[in-house]
């Protein structure tokens, strides 16, 4: 095996381009690319599998969303295997886990949502001030602004009118929704 | 999650129903470990001409708290 692949100078930026391409979306980092910018001697043929035992591991991290005692034991295990890693590379995966775990979940959380999802939310109060002798009753106070979309799609704006009643039930939903949270994340 | 910038100038809806759904996400052909609860929620809205429409999206819990937060000020400023 060529002598840089062995090394570890160059991984952390692979591990990067790999994570962009297989995460988060970007197109276009080919194998080629990232041979030619991270390991320009190295030939294609010889580049291929490394690619692919890299991109590999760091599936199988993101995959189980390995905390760092699993982390460690399968990194140890790599190192052992026959054409595995070596302990230099595994030290970088290592760290590169540990700075880029967020994102990472992140992008993978919004991958795996197919719905709309929530991209802002604002509530404007009207300037309407309220007599109690008014015979106006229901008179809109407030408005509530969402801007939902699918992954990828242009957003969807919603805008609701709701007077004081219907601020009030909106919230009595809410907080069945928040109490139904506080018991799912009770211990069990 | 940011804010909406400026008012949008479609004309406004009423909110008819909310229905709510608490989800745990567990397992995915691209993630074996997901595990991330959040909130689904369907709203029934109707336009001036009571046309009612049904519209869904999803929140992680998070952006569900801001939204809790937001709502719980705003009743507070309209409370008469």
């Amino acid at each position: 095996m060529a002598a840089e692949l062995e090394g570890s100078k160059a991984l952390g930026g692979l591990l990067s381009g790999l994570a962009q391409e297989a995460f988060h979306g970007h197109q276009g980092i080919t194998e080629e690319l990232l041979r030619s910018q991270l390991y320009p001697e190295v030939s294609l043929e010889e580049f291929r599998p490394f690619l692919a035992k890299m991109r590999g591991i760091l599936k199988s991290i993101a995959s189980a969303d390995m905390d760092f005692n699993q982390l460690e034991a399968f990194l140890t295990a790599q190192t052992k295997k026959q054409g595995g890693i070596t302990s230099d590379q595994a030290a970088v995966i290592s760290k590169f886990w540990k700075n880029h775990k967020t994102k990472i979940r992140e992008s993978l959380m919004n991958q795996s949502r197919w719905d709309s999802g929530l991209r802002g939310l604002s509530w404007r109060v009207d300037g309407k001030s309220q007599s109690r002798h008014s015979a106006q009753i229901h008179t809109p106070v407030a408005i509530m602004e969402l801007e939902i979309g699918k992954s990828g799609q242009e957003s969807e704006f919603l805008c609701l009118e709701f007077d004081e009643v219907k601020v009030s039930q909106l919230l009595k939903k809410l907080s069945e929704v928040e109490e139904s949270i506080s018991t799912l994340m009770q211990p069990a | 999650m940011e804010g909406c910038s400026e008012p949008r100038l479609d004309a406004k809806s009423e909110l008819v129903d909310f229905q709510w759904k608490l989800g745990m996400a567990v397992s995915s052909d691209s993630c074996r470990s997901l595990k991330y609860p959040y909130v689904a929620v369907l709203l029934k809205v109707a336009d001036h001409s009571g046309q009612v429409k049904n519209k869904c999206f999803e929140m992680t819990i998070p952006q569900f708290q801001i939204l809790f937060i937001y709502s719980w000020k705003t009743q507070r400023e309209t409370e008469t």
